[in-house]
């Protein structure tokens, strides 16, 4: 039982970065309809991003200049990348994605990979070959409830996960901003005519993804606190794995999703042989979709759409 | 028009013959051709290779070349990127050979990419050394392949007589990653070895996960529930820390064992507090080396800013084999084919190698008999040297 | 600013209309005559290459047009632009004018002789060309290699992505089935293989990875949607794990010893059987079908196309190809592992098939040969590289969104038809 109760608290923390990074994947392709495959990517530069403030502010105290304390320090790291970040997303729209508004889907999915590989290298080239070390602003506390290892940064990982995508939803359901993105993703061809600026909406869409992206990346710097150019490759197609299985343009269904894979992929490792992980994580994947063809909350939708 | 074509093509040709003339090198030139990972996902290991072999070619620059049977020769290093992937060392290898010329190669680093970029060489009959490659299969039934670390069927016992008499302990587990070619084979050999000494079994948890993965709590979770005396992860510095950390996270307090892959001046600054007290083996040991690999880490240290990570040390020596084999072979015909096949003679008959990772000699499958050494990671954070292991 | 802009525009249209003018005294070569051009300057490269490479100063011969050294070696910039404009410029375009009226002679006779005829004495000058090209410098043989076995990938994807109009990630792993199918048959079941085994360990590595489609097809095609894209995309880690836990192929640690047997010449036949196959496919009845359902599957199923036995039907035949370059790739490399199949090379196959263009055989091959030897070109760029090439692509998506060549039909007796001389005889 306690054996369980672990594999639970560590799939609970592993797949709030899931759900974090596929609110991103799926806001973007419910609203317009396009995959960001830059969006891994865009996880990586918020980490870095968030690596920066947080070292300046971290040396500005030390140096004197300002004290604060660390946990002040987290929360302005995150408050403060995500903002960065958001504009990072933005140009990234700007550069990659609103030339192409016209052209068809594919052509747009290729060009944020080609973006993606376009950060990954940049960062190699500016920061070097060496790895770096995320800051340690939280120190690790662990208690120890009945057998099962649980630490601060767990529990305040989910916690701030789930927070976010409640503002998230917030945003989305009781804004005026938020209606549109709703209008939009249920008509993309209809709705700039009633007056909603596409542009401004595009803009906000990828700003807010990759705002999530920034603050599921610190959360994941205070838990696996080594970077690289390459972190948010892998991470970043199976969250999007995740967000397409959680149904077009579902928010909560994304958040959900995100929160099956990793408890797909903790539980697969911990029942099985763990070399088999990926084979039997994927292959329950395949398994959903074959009786969820529209994934878990997504209605059916039948058009392709400008493809 | 056709004129004016004409005129500007004989004014290039004049121009490059020109340009050619001041710009070109002569014919005394050995060309060694270096595969190293300069990007990819270990792109440290790359950087290691190339400092050291820049050092090696100041030094031989400074000596106005390389002599060999008393005829000065210059040396150029032919780098090419292997971006840590199999086929493109494969590719890499077959460009250094065919268009370089080069007259042998080192590297590749990792046994990913080594075992198939040593078929390449083995087959176009040139000589290859790699540094790093600790799998068997890199040089098994290749006369053209040599190396310069230990085996991993050496490193495997070695680390598993040293926790059983350092800790007492009777039961392992091994968290490794299965798509690796390095970790896997090691972690097989430690396996085998572990369990002839404890009887079958005693491997409680033999777990794995994929190479970049970030989270291994449900692996470590397992290795916890198994009732183990010590983890053996034979993984890359860079994988360590996240290890270490959640082992720790989910409250393991018994010792971690690592491989030579752990030694990197990163891992301590990666893994912090968390690292120290633990032990791995590895080729040499930065802190408190004498002589010439004293020499070496502080040269080094003082041109780059950090202690060298063994990759390098190795590097460094496998270029001094390389200098003294063509060096032994008395003369360069610049018949590549004669040139190639005098090295590796040469490289096979080398007794006796005084490297600042070890002395060796080499078997006739082309391997070093030397020794491994465990280290210990201070509180420090530096690499202590604790205690040597021969065959 | 605006005085500028003018200038600039003049000189490009200056530029324009000068290559232009070039251009047209080229207007009656047909393709003959550029083939029989290319044939001579390889031959004269053959023949004088090293000697003339060394009086400009080079070690040998610029193995693809000097771009492997010019950035190292920048003092050398007019020695490649003479050797390139000597050994190969000049000849094909003074032999493709010199020869174009017997070319066009020959090509009419030999039209009217048989179509068949003609597109086979066609090939057998490309062949020609290639062979004595890499007999040159033996690395321009393996770049050759793979960019043959990567125009049969980018085309069998490009039935998936293009004609069907879908987005399948999932090639990887149909490579990777292939290959390992492929290795199985020449490697492990016999001990002592005749070299005319391969055509079969071929197929069978095809066979094996059409099989792997069937379980990708049938659990996304029972919906319209982007279903394919993860379905096919948890199919690439699938067998990726997969293989890595097949002891009895080596598992992560790879395969390697495949015999030699994947020599230019057969992987050119397979390249053009493939190319021909994929063609006739792609204008085939079913081929049209398969458009008619990219467009609107509603109204193709109206007009009585059963949609799910097309899609079906293309996606495991484009799976067969795969699976087939697949098996060549394996015994150029004569080693693979599983790691080569991941996310990587599902990005570089995707970048070729949308770099070349969508729904056209020419643009597969554009893509993929263009990709491919810049790829290699720009290695001497290092991390650069990866700078540059996306950046080409970025560009390219946004001022042609569909590819270079997207949209056309490969008419292969246009290609082949003598050339009109719109000047009369000289």
């Amino acid at each position: 039982m306690t054996y369980f109760l672990q594999n639970f608290v560590n799939a609970l923390q592993w797949g709030s970065f899931y759900a974090l990074i596929a609110l991103g994947y799926s806001m973007v392709y419910g609203v317009l309809l396009l995959f960001n495959f830059a969006h891994g990517d865009i996880f990586m530069v918020g980490s870095y991003i968030g690596f920066f403030v947080a070292t300046g502010l971290v040396g500005l105290s030390a140096v004197g200049v300002i004290t604060l304390p660390y946990w002040l320090i987290l929360v302005l790291t995150i408050l403060i990348s995500m903002i960065l970040t958001a504009f990072v997303g933005m140009l990234v729209e700007r550069v990659g994605y609103r030339p192409l508004r016209d052209a068809p889907r594919a052509s747009a999915a290729i060009t944020g990979l080609m973006i993606g590989v376009i950060l990954e290298t940049l960062n190699l080239i500016m920061l070097g070959a060496e790895r770096y070390k995320f800051p340690e602003l939280l120190q690790t506390e662990i208690y120890e409830l009945g057998g099962v290892s649980v630490t601060n940064k767990k529990i305040m990982i989910v916690f701030v996960s789930l927070l976010l995508m409640y503002l998230l939803n917030l945003f989305v359901m009781k804004t005026k901003w938020g209606m549109a993105m709703r209008a939009m993703a249920y008509d993309f061809a209809v709705v700039p005519l009633m007056g909603i600026p596409l542009n401004t909406i595009a803009a906000l869409t990828f700003g807010l993804g990759s705002a999530l992206a920034a603050a599921a990346s610190i959360l994941f710097g205070t838990a696996y606190p080594v970077m690289d150019p390459y972190m948010g490759v892998t991470i970043g197609w199976k969250a999007f794995v995740a967000a397409i299985l959680g149904g077009r343009g579902s928010i909560v269904g994304a958040a959900v999703a995100g929160f099956i894979l990793g408890f797909i992929e903790i539980f697969s490792a911990s029942v099985f042989p763990s070399t088999y992980r990926d084979l039997i994580a994927y292959s329950i994947i395949l398994f959903i979709l074959v009786f969820r063809p529209h994934g878990l909350f997504g209605q059916e939708h039948t058009s392709k759409l400008r493809l | 028009m056709n004129k004016r074509i004409l005129v500007s093509i004989l004014l290039l040709l004049v121009l490059s013959v020109l340009l050619a003339a001041c710009g070109g090198g002569g014919n005394d030139v050995i060309r060694i051709g270096i595969n190293a990972p300069l990007t990819g996902d270990n792109p440290k290991v790359g950087e290691g290779t190339k400092y050291a072999a820049e050092m090696w070619l100041e030094d031989i620059n400074a000596a106005g070349g390389l002599e060999v049977g008393g005829k000065m020769y210059q040396v150029e290093l032919v780098t090419e990127d292997n971006e840590y992937k199999a086929e493109s060392a494969t590719k890499a290898n077959t460009k250094l050979i065919t268009q370089d010329e080069v007259l042998l190669i080192i590297g590749p680093q990792s046994s990913q990419q080594a075992v198939p970029a040593g078929g390449v060489a083995n087959d176009n009959k040139t000589p290859m050394i790699s540094p790093w490659s600790t799998n068997p299969n890199t040089t098994l039934n290749r006369p053209w392949v040599f190396r310069t670390p230990f085996l991993d069927p050496f490193q495997g016992p070695v680390v598993a007589n040293f926790a059983t008499e350092q800790f007492g302990a009777t039961k392992a587990a091994v968290l490794y990653d299965v798509a690796s070619d390095y970790p896997k084979g090691l972690a097989e050999f430690f396996k085998a070895a572990w369990e002839e000494n404890h009887g079958a079994g005693s491997v409680v948890a033999f777990e794995s996960f994929t190479t970049k993965d970030q989270d291994f709590s449900a692996q470590l979770t397992k290795i916890k529930e198994s009732g183990a005396d010590f983890i053996f992860t034979p993984q890359y510095y860079s994988e360590v820390p996240l290890i270490v950390q959640q082992a720790h996270e989910l409250g393991w307090d018994k010792p971690i064992v690592g491989s030579d892959s752990w030694g990197s001046a990163e891992l301590v600054n990666l893994c912090g507090d968390d690292c120290d007290g633990l032990f791995f083996s590895t080729h040499y040991a930065a802190a408190g080396a004498t002589g010439a690999t004293k020499a070496f880490i502080d040269r080094y240290n003082e041109k780059y800013g950090y202690v060298p990570d063994d990759v390098g040390a190795l590097t460094w020596d496998t270029l001094l084999l390389a200098q003294q084999a063509i060096q032994d072979c008395g003369e360069i015909t610049g018949d590549l084919a004669v040139d190639r096949q005098c090295v590796r003679d040469a490289l096979a008959n080398i007794k006796d190698f005084h490297g600042i990772t070890g002395d060796m000699t080499f078997t006739p499958e082309g391997d070093p008999i030397k020794c491994a050494v465990i280290v210990r990671i201070s509180d420090a954070g530096e690499f202590e040297f604790f205690e040597q292991v021969c065959p | 600013m605006t005085a500028q802009t003018i200038q600039k525009s003049k000189n490009g249209g200056r530029l324009r209309l000068w290559w232009q003018s070039v251009w047209s005294r080229f207007d009656d070569v047909p393709l003959l005559g550029w083939l029989i051009g290319a044939l001579v300057a390889v031959g004269l490269e053959y023949a004088v290459g090293r000697p003339f490479a060394q009086l400009l100063g080079m070690r040998k011969s610029p193995a693809l047009f000097g771009f492997l050294f010019i950035l190292k070696e920048p003092w050398l910039i007019p020695s490649a632009i003479v050797y390139v404009a000597v050994m190969t410029i000049l000849p094909i375009a003074a032999l493709a004018k010199a020869t174009a009226s017997f070319a066009n002679k020959t090509a009419t006779a030999l039209l009217r002789a048989s179509t068949l005829l003609s597109v086979a004495v066609h090939l057998i000058l490309l062949y020609a060309i290639l062979y004595i090209w890499c007999d040159i410098l033996p690395y321009r043989l393996i770049v050759v290699k793979l960019t043959l076995i990567a125009i049969v990938i980018t085309l069998s994807l490009n039935v998936v992505n293009g004609y069907m109009g879908e987005f399948s990630c999932s090639h990887p792993g149909f490579i990777s089935l292939g290959a390992y199918g492929a290795s199985v048959v020449t490697i492990l079941v016999f001990d002592d293989p005749s070299p005319w085994l391969f055509p079969l360990a071929l197929i069978v590595g095809g066979i094996v990875a059409a099989l792997g489609a069937l379980l990708v097809a049938i659990p996304s095609f029972r919906t319209r949607g982007d279903y394919l894209a993860i379905i096919s995309l948890a199919f690439t880690f699938i067998i990726k794990s997969f293989i890595e836990n097949l002891e009895f192929v080596g598992g992560p640690r790879g395969l390697g010893g495949q015999p030699n047997w994947a020599s230019l010449p057969v992987v050119f036949i397979v390249t053009i059987i493939a190319i021909w196959i994929i063609n006739n496919f792609v204008r085939s009845i079913l081929g049209k079908a398969l458009n008619a359902v990219r467009d609107n599957e509603a109204a193709a199923d109206a007009m009585t196309v059963n949609t799910q036995r097309t899609k079906m039907t293309a996606f495991l035949f484009s799976a067969f190809w795969a699976g087939v370059a697949g098996g060549l790739l394996a015994h150029v490399l004569a080693f693979i592992n599983p790691a080569s199949f991941g996310l990587q090379k599902l990005a570089e196959v995707l970048a070729m098939v949308y770099f070349g263009g969508l729904n056209s055989v020419v643009g597969s091959i554009v893509g993929a040969v263009s990709l491919n030897l810049l790829g290699e070109m720009l290695r001497p760029l290092e991390i650069w590289k990866w700078i540059v090439i996306p950046l080409m692509l970025i560009l390219m998506m946004i001022y042609r969104p569909t590819g270079l060549v997207a949209f056309k039909e490969f008419d292969i007796v246009a290609l082949l038809q003598p050339k009109q001389t719109t000047k009369g005889e000289q």
